[in-house]
C-alpha cells in the first residue's frame, strides 16, 4: 500500500547534466561558498 | 552570587552552561545535572547507524570540559522541581538521582536561583507495541542505538550479498513522531551503503512516515526558488526519491509491531501491513519524568507541565483550531509564567501548536507530525536564555531581556550521505523562519530569500564542516563561543 509511489513515479527526474553538475568539484566548490553564505545571512537574521 | 542549575546537557543545556560560565561573575555559579557521563552530538550518530562513524567519533567525556570550564558536573537525572521551595527549604529546588558509578541511586537537592530544564525528549518507544531496540526495530536516537542499527545493516547486507532480496523500512514509528529530517537522511544513507556494497538491486526501500506529503519534514514542508522558478520541498523530494527508487507510504500511524511485520493505519482509516528485515523507526518524542510541586508539597506537574509531558513556557497553550493559529503563539523567551527564573528550552518546552497540519482518519487515530526542534533552534534557545539570566542577575527581575521566538528563528538541515571528500551527497535546506509567519510573509509564511534547497556535494563538506566544528565548540576549545550556535 504504498500511496507514495504514484507522486513519486511522476517527480521530475534530474537530467545526466544536472547530476554531473552535483558532483563537479568547481562547481561545488562555488556551491559550498554561496551556501555557506546564505546560512550565516540566515543564521544572522535568527540571532539575538 | 548566584547559582544557576541546568538540567540536561545536550545541545540546549549544554550551550547554555558554556555562555552561562562565559558571561556571568567568577562568583556566581553555573551547576549542570545530567545522567550521561558523555556528551553526544546527535546529528552525527547518522553515520554512526551507517558503520561510518564509531562512538568516540560523535561523543566526548564532559567531565573534563566542566572541570576546564570551572562548572559543576553532577552526573544524575533530575526528577523534581520544587520552585518555591517546601516548609524546610526556603530556595527553590530539585531532586536529583545520581548515575555515575560512585553514588549510584542516591539522591539530592540542589537549591537553585536560575533553573534551566534542556532536558530534551524522552524517547517513548512504548508509545508502539514492538518499537525500538527492545522490540524489533532499530533506532538511531542514541550513539549506542545507532551502533546496533549498524550491526542489524551490515546483517542484512551480509544476506543480500549471499543474494538474498531484503526490505528496508526507515520513518518514524508512529502518528505523532517528530525529527522526520533524520529518517529521511538515514534513508539516503543507507541507499548510499547498499549501492557501496554493490547490493542496492536486491534492496526495496520503503520510507514509511506520518507526513502527508513527502518533504513535509514536520514543518509543513517548504516553498522556495530554483532556476527562476518558486518549487515545494513535495515535488523535490519526491525526484530524489524517484531517482534513487526509494518508495514511501504517507500518512501512516504504526500501530504494532512484530517480529518482521509492521501494523499501520493510513490518514484516510485503511490499515495495512508491511513486512521488513530491518526497520529504523523513530520513537515519539515526550518529556522526560519529572514532577513539580508547591511549597505545601502539593503536586503541580499538570499546570507546569503540557499532557506530553514537555514544560509549559511563556506560549499560547489556549488550544485554539490549527486554521487560527499565528506565529505569535510561540514563546520568546520561554519562562514559566508563574515561575520566571525557570525556564525550558531546546525540545523540552511545549510547543503550542503543530506547525504541520494535524490529521486525523475516519477511526479517529491522529496523524500529526509533531513540530521539530532541531539543533539549531535549541542551542539559540540555551545561549539567549544564558543571556537573559546574566541580565537579570545583573540588572533585577524587572530588566529587559531577549527575544528567541521559533517564528524569528531559521533552521538548517543537511541529509548528508556517504563519507569522504569526493563521494559524498547531500540535500541542503534552510529555512526561515522555521514556524511560518504569514503576517510578514504573506504568501509562504517563510522568507523566499532564505528558504532554499539544493543537491550536491557541497552539501556533504557542510555537514562535515559542522560536525567538526559543533563538536570543537561543544569541547569549548579556543574561541568556542565565536561559532554561532
Ligand atoms: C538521529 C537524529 C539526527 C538529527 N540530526 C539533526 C541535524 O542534522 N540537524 C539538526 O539541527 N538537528 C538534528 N537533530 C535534532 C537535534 O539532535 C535536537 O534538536 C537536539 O539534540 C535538541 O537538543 P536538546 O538539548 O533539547 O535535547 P538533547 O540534545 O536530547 O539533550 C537533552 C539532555 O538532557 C539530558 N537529560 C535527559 N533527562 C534528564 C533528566 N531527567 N535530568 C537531567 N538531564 C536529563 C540528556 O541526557 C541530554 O544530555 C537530530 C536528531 C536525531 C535524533
Amino acid at each position: 500500500m504504498e500511496n507514495g509511489t504514484e507522486s513519486i513515479k511522476h517527480a521530475p527526474l534530474p537530467t545526466e547534466k544536472t547530476l554531473r553538475s552535483r558532483r563537479n568539484l568547481p562547481f561545488q566548490l562555488w556551491r559550498f561558498a554561496a551556501i555557506n553564505i546564505k546560512m550565516i545571512k540566515m543564521i544572522r537574521r535568527g540571532h539575538h | 552570587m548566584a547559582r544557576v542549575v541546568v538540567m540536561g546537557a545536550g545541545i540546549a543545556g549544554h550551550t547554555a552552561a558554556l555562555h552561562l560560565k562565559r558571561i556571568l561573575k567568577k562568583s556566581d555559579e553555573v551547576i549542570v545535572v545530567s545522567p550521561n557521563s558523555k556528551y553526544n552530538w546527535i546529528p552525527s550518530n547518522i553515520w554512526v547507524g551507517v558503520g561510518k562513524m564509531n562512538k568516540s567519533q560523535v561523543t566526548f567525556p564532559l567531565a573534563p570540559v566542566y572541570k576546564r570550564k570551572k562548572i559543576t558536573f553532577h552526573q544524575a537525572l533530575a526528577t523534581a522541581v520544587h520552585p518555591a521551595g517546601d516548609s524546610q527549604i526556603s530556595s527553590p529546588y530539585i531532586e536529583v538521582t545520581y548515575t555515575d558509578s560512585n553514588k549510584n541511586g542516591t539522591s539530592a537537592k540542589i537549591e537553585y536561583d536560575y533553573l534551566i530544564n534542556a532536558t530534551g525528549p524522552k524517547l517513548n518507544f512504548a508509545a508502539t507495541e514492538g518499537l525500538g531496540p527492545d522490540g524489533h526495530t532499530v533506532s538511531v536516537c542514541t550513539s549506542d542505538h545507532a551502533i546496533e542499527a549498524a550491526h542489524s545493516l551490515k546483517a542484512v547486507i551480509a544476506k543480500m550479498k549471499a543474494g538474498q532480496k531484503q526490505t528496508l523500512v526507515i520513518g518514524v514509528g508512529h502518528g505523532t513522531c517528530t525529527c522526520e529530517g533524520a529518517a529521511f537522511e538515514y534513508t539516503f544513507n543507507v541507499e548510499h551503503e547498499l549501492k557501496q556494497a554493490g547490493v542496492r538491486d536486491l534492496a526495496e526501500i520503503i520510507y514509511l512516515t506520518n507526513e502527508y506529503e513527502l518533504g513535509d519534514f514536520g514543518v509543513g514542508g517548504l516553498i522556495f526558488t530554483q532556476h527562476g522558478f518558486q518549487t515545494t520541498s513535495k515535488l523535490w523530494t519526491e525526484s530524489l526519491f524517484r531517482e534513487r527508487n526509494i518508495h514511501a507510504i504517507l500518512g501512516a500511524h504504526v500501530e504494532k509491531i512484530e517480529a518482521g511485520l509492521i501494523h499501520y493505519e493510513l490518514v484516510d482509516g485503511t490499515k495495512g501491513t508491511l513486512s521488513f528485515d530491518f526497520a529504523m523507526l523513530l520513537p515519539p518524542f515526550r518529556g522526560v519524568d519529572m514532577k513539580a510541586f508547591e511549597k505545601d508539597g502539593s503536586d503541580i506537574s499538570a499546570e507546569i507541565f503540557a499532557p506530553s509531558g514537555f514544560m509549559k513556557v511563556d506560549a499560547d497553550y489556549s488550544g485554539k483550531p490549527y486554521e487560527e493559529w499565528l506565529a505569535s503563539d510561540w514563546p520568546n523567551t520561554y519562562q514559566v509564567p508563574k515561575f520566571p527564573n525557570v525556564f525550558a528550552v531546546g525540545i523540552a518546552f511545549a510547543p503550542p501548536h503543530q506547525i504541520s497540519k494535524p490529521r486525523k482518519s475516519p477511526n479517529g487515530t491522529l496523524v500529526a507530525p509533531s513540530p521539530p526542534r532541531t539543533g539549531m533552534p535549541s542551542g539559540i534557545m540555551g545561549k539567549v536564555a544564558a543571556v537573559n539570566i546574566a541580565t537579570l542577575i545583573k540588572s533585577g527581575n524587572g530588566a529587559k531581556v531577549r527575544s528567541a521566538s521559533m517564528a524569528d528563528m531559521g533552521a538548517a538541515c543537511v541529509a548528508s550521505a556517504g563519507s569522504g571528500l569526493r563521494k559524498g551527497s547531500a540535500a541542503s535546506m534552510t529555512m526561515y523562519p522555521v514556524v511560518p509567519d504569514y503576517m510578514k510573509f504573506p504568501t509562504t509564511g517563510r522568507s523566499i530569500d532564505d528558504t532554499f534547497g539544493e543537491i550536491g556535494l557541497a552539501g556533504h563538506w557542510i555537514k562535515l564542516l559542522l560536525h567538526y566544528m559543533f563538536i570543537y565548540k561543544a569541547k569549548a576549545r579556543f574561541g568556542w563561543f565565536l561559532i554561532p550556535e
